[in-house]
């Protein structure tokens, strides 16, 4: 059993660790400088940066450490071991059903490597609109460089794209659309195509293989199955995390509580996680929770006469943007999604023989996304995060028409990609499911009901949104403090006004490690 | 009910609505002899039997066995935030219950107690149903089943997916 020392009275830091908090015993208190509450994109680059400016900084995470050995490419294991909710997460009314991960290194453990600055229309749109004054893009662009490095980001070569992939970038390519492959956070990938089960090869640079391990050899600690419960707030500032073990079955509570007393907080939760601390804190009100976007996604899958295999490769090297920007309309932004069997299942409509005749055909079909850019009309103010009775989050997202309206064109564009590729038919909808055998049937999008569609989500962004003014935001974006409890910043996804319109791992790192050495600044003044 | 009221009452609150709730479930006998053969985690006896009747019907690959099926649903549960928990163990009994087909399919019995092909009916009728509750309810009930069967290797047969390649990495 590992002992922690209290930090006080002591004058050598503890070494850094990654330590299972079941093996702490119950009561226990520890104290660091700092103290990151999740261990994901924003909360690994920002400890590890604290870290390195010689900070003592914990790092509490309420998944577990999961490293390659755990990576067994097997979705019945590792869904439950490394999804919120084994993946099953759903909004209130059941309409979309949330990916987000849960595991030492956040969903970074689990996301399918795609790697993109932020645009810069967004951080435009955010000074316009949602008054975020001081972060530029000039401001993040030496840490982009700095994160693209340290995680290996390069650029995919067509040739190495899977098949799955590269008919989505012909078909484009067939329509005259935009399309490019992406660059991504791998070294070394053996394109096996578990990116989304944990990489079993390491390859996939994510915060449980880079930031995290480079800020345990600094000397931080990262205490995994930690859940924090509360913030306890005292005279305007954090005093402590109060928090709970979680128990073998990596879900429900042991019983076991432990204390965290720092100086400072920095809370790294994520979208949906980080509003709900603050509401179980009594730090909600105002825009807590309040603007969370998703970029919902509807889907096509395709059946092609040859094998596609869209279970093996690189799950994502090909993007296309061509519609990103429509105007006053929302935009959208078109991926491949590798389908192995669960999530195969799970995307296809249908029950009983109907189901399985679409099942038996899993190595000839190609599945492609269209992801919404949702939260940059006014009309748009998102979803809302609240706090079950239990304590568990609440996320409430009613899918806007104009959304809705987008993905039908989406999903039409998706199925010309197709055709245009060499589709024998293209599938498409749960109520009810539609097969088209060729681009006459394009048509029937037209007046297809797209209320009634199950909708996914792999983004979860805003929940504690940035800007200067403190009416509307729950931080300031200068150096992500919150605008009345001054020993508290809000470091990841949770903050973006809108969602990004590309997925948004990059664009938390440069913001998570931009706003880290400002806080290294100040902090150390 | 308008939409307020269903955003209000949650989406049990609603569908208990929609199937005229208020009167009080009649509980029909349901046919329990789809027994689990581990201890259950989550779900009652009467649930769980509820849950291997659906998987019946949801996934009919030659050698999908329901209660295996239901079993990884109760496990998964057992993870679930507690309210979801709750919630998944109304929607079974409501899914089950008479009176909701009484009242608007003029079903006479559980859905444990009918013939394969009248409970492929009931799925299918939550599943083009008009209310948004039975959609959602069909969805869930669906995907849980088939995602259960699907994710683990016995679930692979006849799918083409041969599972992962071995990856033996240099150290």
């Amino acid at each position: 059993m590992s002992e922690l020392v209290p930090l006080h009275n002591e004058p050598k830091k503890p070494a850094g660790a990654f330590v299972d908090a079941a093996t702490l015993a119950d009561g226990a208190t520890l104290e660091a400088d700092v103290v990151v509450i999740g261990s994901g994109a924003g909360g690994a680059v920002v400890a590890c940066e604290l870290q390195r400016a010689g900070f003592d900084v914990i790092v509490l995470e309420e998944g577990g450490h999961h490293t390659r050995a755990d990576f067994k490419m097997r979705e019945d294991i590792n869904y439950p071991m490394l999804y919120q909710e084994s993946g099953a997460r759903a909004t209130k009314d059941l309409g979309m059903t949330i990916l987000q991960g849960r595991a030492v290194g956040g969903s970074t453990v689990v996301n399918w490597t795609t790697s993109f600055r932020t645009p810069p229309r967004v951080y435009e749109h955010w000074k316009k609109a949602h008054a975020v004054g001081e972060i530029s893009i000039a401001d993040l662009s030496p840490h982009w460089d700095a994160v693209e490095e340290r995680l290996h980001v390069e650029k995919v070569p067509y040739e190495q794209t899977n098949r799955n992939n590269r008919v989505l970038f012909d078909g484009a390519t067939a329509l005259g659309l935009q399309v490019d492959t992406t660059r991504r956070n791998v070294k070394r990938c053996m394109q096996s195509g578990y990116c989304g089960m944990g990489c079993p090869v390491d390859a996939k640079q994510s915060m449980l293989v880079t930031y995290l391990p480079d800020a345990v050899e600094r000397g931080a600690r990262v205490v995994s199955r930690c859940r924090v419960d509360k913030l306890v707030v005292a005279g305007g500032s954090v005093g402590k995390a109060e928090c709970s073990v979680i128990g073998d079955d990596g879900y429900n509570t042991s019983g076991k509580r432990v204390t965290v007393r720092a100086r400072r907080f920095v809370l790294a939760a994520g979208g949906i996680g980080s509003p709900s601390i603050l509401i179980r804190s009594g730090l909600g009100g105002g825009m807590v929770g309040r603007r969370t976007f998703l970029h919902p996604v509807h889907g096509v899958f395709a059946h092609y006469k040859d094998p596609i295999e869209p279970y093996y490769g690189a799950p994502q090297s090909v993007a296309s943007h061509a519609h990103a920007e429509r105007g006053d309309d929302p935009g959208l932004f078109y991926e491949a999604a590798p389908m192995h069997p669960m999530l195969a299942a799970v995307a296809t409509a249908g029950f009983g023989a109907v189901h399985r005749q679409l099942m038996e055909k899993l190595p000839y079909v190609a599945a492609h996304i269209a992801l919404a850019i949702d939260g940059f009309h006014p009309s748009e103010e998102g979803g809302t995060v609240t706090v079950r009775p239990s304590g568990a989050p609440l996320l409430d997202y009613q899918t806007p028409l104009r959304i809705r309206q987008a993905l039908r064109e989406g999903v039409k564009w998706l199925a010309k990609i197709n055709f245009a590729a060499g589709a024998e038919e293209v599938g498409f909808g749960e109520f009810p499911m539609l097969m088209l055998r060729s681009d006459r049937d394009l048509s029937l999008f037209d007046h297809y009901d797209m209320g009634k569609q199950p909708l996914f989500s792999a983004h979860v962004m805003g929940g504690c949104k940035m800007g200067d003014d403190p009416k509307s935001s729950v931080v300031r974006s200068k150096d992500l403090r919150h605008h009345t409890v001054e020993n508290l910043h809000i470091v990841d996804g949770s903050v973006f006004p809108t969602s990004l319109g590309v997925n948004p791992q990059e664009s938390i790192y440069g913001l998570a490690r931009l706003v880290a050495s400002r806080l290294v600044q100040s902090w150390k003044a | 009910m308008n939409r307020r009221t269903f955003i209000r009452r949650g989406f049990f609150g609603g569908l208990l609505l929609a199937v005229g709730g208020s009167v009080g479930l009649l509980a029909w006998p349901t046919d329990e002899s789809a027994h689990a053969r581990q201890p259950l985690r989550a779900l009652t006896p009467r649930q769980f039997a509820v849950l291997a009747a659906i998987a019946g019907r949801t996934v009919t690959a030659p050698r999908a066995d329901p209660i295996t099926i239901a079993e990884r649903v109760d496990a998964q549960m057992a993870t679930a935030p507690p309210e979801v928990r709750a919630d998944f163990g109304k929607l079974l009994l409501l899914f089950e219950n008479a009176l909701a087909g009484f009242v608007l399919d003029a079903r006479a019995k559980p859905f444990t107690r009918l013939s394969p092909a009248a409970q492929d009916d009931v799925l299918a009728d939550w599943r083009d149903s008009r209310l948004a509750v039975r959609r959602s309810g069909y969805a869930v009930l669906r995907k849980l089943t088939e995602a259960a069967y699907y994710a683990a290797p016995d679930g692979w047969e006849g799918t083409g997916y041969p599972g992962p390649p071995q990856i033996s990495v240099p150290t």
